[in-house]
């Protein structure tokens, strides 16, 4: 057990100088959005990261990375977070994949790309009809000779619009077939046949409705085995999920998505705590010192710790839940103010509490529902599946 | 600005995880339910209070230098997950407390003349500290208050040892827990003072500090334990013909329980490494464990007992039992609204950190 601090190397230290460097020169904080789990990472900040193997730190140098440790990984997170800066980039948990599943053009053409962070991707799971159920997937790749020629309408394809390439779940046999016939592919967006449209989601991020008629693209895109879509998803979205995470003592333990939520729940205490401080209660006190604000702003900071301590893929649905709560319980405290939109009249921080509340309640979707996680972890613990 | 980092560091020793294992074969062998059951309702059995003193277990978190073999609060902590596992009735955990703070109050020049700490360092006298006494002043009940003999507490700005040559009656109570009412103005309790001043606040916020620590590592252990027996009740349980397991509407309720468990038991166990390594750094720690064991217990082991049905609000039912400590045990220190005002101060921290850093922007 050690909780002790780090004391950085002047290699460490080398690099946090690095890294501030390139976020004061290329990005500047909004301190109105709160939410900077859903953005990518900014345009400028990624090609002078990936310049320098920050993109991907821990990949070995060769491979475009950085061969960085977990240590320097937080140090990159830590910083970012204290600039507000969004780091998504959605390519890391790709990169394995296509090492392992992708064809030998894939490797030579996309791969080194990826890993330059000149090429995106987005994922193209989720369809209208079916999200949680992702083995339902009905989007038809019909084989033609060489090509491929795809079908069908995904739904939520974030980033869909300002990708290079989607991670797309499609159906090669019988839908009865579940999770048989399945086949993964990586399409370039600007196919003939590929559109995208936007979808508006509260709080203000953009997702899209992806549209695929009659796609053809040539077999070299298909990543892994014909109908072996299922074995090929299954290592990113248990990384996005925060299964098996193994960390080397430094890292929290509550998995990607939960320390990403995580992190947005932290400032959303400060902004709690900075609101108080800027308000007063009718017998001329700051509102820090009222008992009914403390009580509430002391819960928030219980289960933001506790959100802390949510290993592995409890970190999630515990971060995405406690977040939401707390958004309710804020704006309530706050009230009315906490109604008021960044930048409003007499919002100040309030802004940032509104904001929460808009977003808080897809964290309990995105990235799979708190039910199915709630699933995975019954089966973890020996129960039968429902159904 | 500069950043820090700190370690996320959770893994037991393999020393530590020996000791689990040798904790757990003691509990689960000399406290069966059966035992804690013929405990009630006083919650005490000598018997198993002189195993855990043969055992070597009263000073398994003693400063060597105050007699003990050396153990830490995260060794405690340990100590108080199998205690609560198997719902023990032994003071030990108070009483370790107690010796700690014995110790800590002798570093810090106390005078502790009117004490045979020979016998409380043998578990042959029992001690307990008060845990709500910054708040409450007069009588107010003790943990382990009707075993003990001597009871540290905090009155006037100092910290004071009460002392009684009998025992004090119990307080009956739903989860048997050995409770009892003591006052420092009773004609049957001895008081003296044993340190004064701005030391015994900064002394005495530390002993309640590890008092929450230790407490919530308890509230652990019956969760834990209550959280593996609702489990194995589901997958027995048979309704509409299909074990209970498979409806969501009980199997998401395990998926919280056992949520509950992980986080409260990794909140206390982290708590404890800190306020023995660092005690300066989030003086609010221990308070979130025990608000967060509080809660978690409270709101599990009813969950837990609810997966029974029925037969889970049964005395006889052992979840029952759980249940019923749980109410006992988190209750004693006071509940989650004194923690959460504990918790409260960190706000005032972070509110000067940040008008720094606003400055600086
Ligand atoms: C902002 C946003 C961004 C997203 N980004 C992407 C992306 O980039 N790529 C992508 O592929 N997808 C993306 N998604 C899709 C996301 O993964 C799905 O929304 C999610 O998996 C749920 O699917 P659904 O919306 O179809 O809901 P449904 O699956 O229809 O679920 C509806 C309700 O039923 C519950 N439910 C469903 N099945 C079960 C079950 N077995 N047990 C208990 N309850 C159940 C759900 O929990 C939910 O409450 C995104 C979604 C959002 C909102």
């Amino acid at each position: 057990m050690d909780f002790s601090q780090v004391d950085f190397t002047p290699e460490q230290l080398a690099l946090e100088s690095e890294i501030r460097e390139i976020i004061e020169a290329n990005w500047t904080p909004n301190y109105a959005h709160i939410a900077v789990d859903h953005d990518r990472m900014p345009v400028k900040v990624r090609m002078e990261f990936a310049k320098r193997g920050l993109l991907h730190p821990d990949l070995p140098k060769d491979q475009g990375g950085a061969g960085l440790g977990e240590l320097e990984l937080e140090m990159i997170a830590g910083i970012a977070d204290e600039y507000w800066m969004p780091t998504n980039v959605s390519n890391s948990m790709l990169i394995p994949t296509l090492e392992k599943h992708g064809s030998a053009w894939l490797k030579e053409h996309v791969l080194p790309g990826i890993r330059r962070g000149e090429i995106t991707t987005c994922l193209g799971y989720s369809e209208p009809d079916n999200g949680s159920d992702i083995a339902a997937a009905t989007t038809k790749a019909v084989q033609d000779g060489d090509t491929w020629v795809i079908n069908g309408q995904k739904m939520w394809t974030t980033w869909g619009n300002e990708s290079d390439y989607v991670f797309l779940l499609a159906r090669t046999g019988a839908v009865e077939e579940k999770h048989r016939t399945l086949t993964m592919f990586l399409v370039p967006m600007d196919t003939p046949g590929v559109e995208a449209t936007p979808v508006w989601i509260l709080g203000g991020g953009r997702t899209n409705v992806t549209f695929y008629t009659d796609v053809t693209v040539s077999d070299q895109y298909r990543i892994g085995p014909v109908n072996e879509g299922w074995n090929v998803m299954s290592e990113p979205l248990a990384t996005e999920h925060g299964a098996g995470v193994e960390t080397q003592g430094v890292a929290p333990v509550n998995g990607t998505m939960g320390q990403t939520f995580s992190r947005v729940f932290e400032k959303f205490v400060d902004a709690s705590i900075k609101w108080a401080a800027s308000r007063k209660t009718a017998d001329g006190k700051s509102r820090l010192e009222d008992p009914i604000t403390r009580m509430a702003i002391a819960e928030a900071m219980l289960d933001l710790e506790m959100c802390w301590n949510a290993e592995g893929e409890l970190g999630k649905p515990m971060s995405a839940e406690a977040l939401s709560r707390n958004a309710d319980r804020m704006a309530d405290i706050a009230a009315p103010e906490g109604l008021l939109d960044f930048g409003v009249d007499g919002s100040i921080y309030a802004g940032n509490i509104a904001s929460e509340r808009q977003h808080a309640p897809g964290t309990s979707v995105y990235g799979g529902t708190t039910e199915i996680y709630r699933n995975n972890l019954a089966r973890r613990l020996g129960l039968p599946r429902p159904y | 600005m500069s950043l820090t980092l700190r370690r996320n560091d959770y893994s037991l020793t393999d020393e530590q995880g020996q000791l689990v294992d040798m904790l757990r074969d003691i509990f689960t062998e000399q406290s069966p339910i059966a035992v804690v059951r013929a405990a009630e309702p006083l919650g005490f059995d000598q018997k198993l209070w002189d195993t855990v003193k043969e055992n070597g277990l009263v000073t398994i978190s003693v400063p060597e230098s105050a007699g003990g073999d050396g153990g830490g609060l995260v060794e405690l902590v340990l100590a108080g997950i199998e205690i609560g596992r198997t719902a023990a009735p032994v003071p030990l955990l108070d009483q370790v407390v107690a010796l700690r703070a014995f110790a800590a109050l002798k570093a810090a020049g106390a005078d502790l003349a009117g004490l045979d700490m020979d016998a409380a360092l043998a578990g042959d006298l029992i001690v307990s500290i008060a845990p709500i006494s910054t708040w409450e002043l007069g009588s107010q009940l003790i943990p382990s208050g009707a075993v003990a003999k001597a009871v540290l507490a905090f009155k006037d700005d100092s910290i004071i040892l009460m002392s009684r040559k009998t025992l004090a009656p119990q307080a009956q109570n739903e989860g048997c827990a050995p409770v009892a009412w003591w006052s420092p103005t009773d004609s049957d309790v001895a008081t003296t003072t044993v340190l004064e001043g701005a030391q015994a606040l900064a002394t005495w916020e530390l002993v309640q500090r590890e008092w929450r620590i230790a407490t919530a590592s308890s509230l652990v252990g019956l969760l834990a334990i209550s959280s593996e027996m609702a489990r194995e009740y589901a997958l027995d349980r048979k309704a509409f013909g299909v074990t209970i397991a498979k409806f969501q509407a009980i199997s998401h309720q395990l998926a919280d329980i056992h949520m509950d468990v992980v986080t409260a038991r990794n909140m206390t166990l982290k708590a404890a490494w800190l306020t023995e390594n660092e005690p300066e750094y989030r003086p609010e720690l221990a308070a979130m464990a025990m608000a967060h064991a509080t809660r978690a217990a409270l709101r599990s082991t009813t969950k837990a007992a609810h997966v029974y049905g029925g037969m889970g609000i049964t005395l006889e039912a052992d979840i029952s039992l759980f249940f019923r400590k749980v109410t006992s045990w988190s209750l004693v220190g006071g509940g989650q609204r004194r923690d959460l005002e504990e918790i409260a101060r960190a706000i005032d921290t972070r509110a000067a950190e940040l008008q720094l850093q606003s400055s600086n922007r």
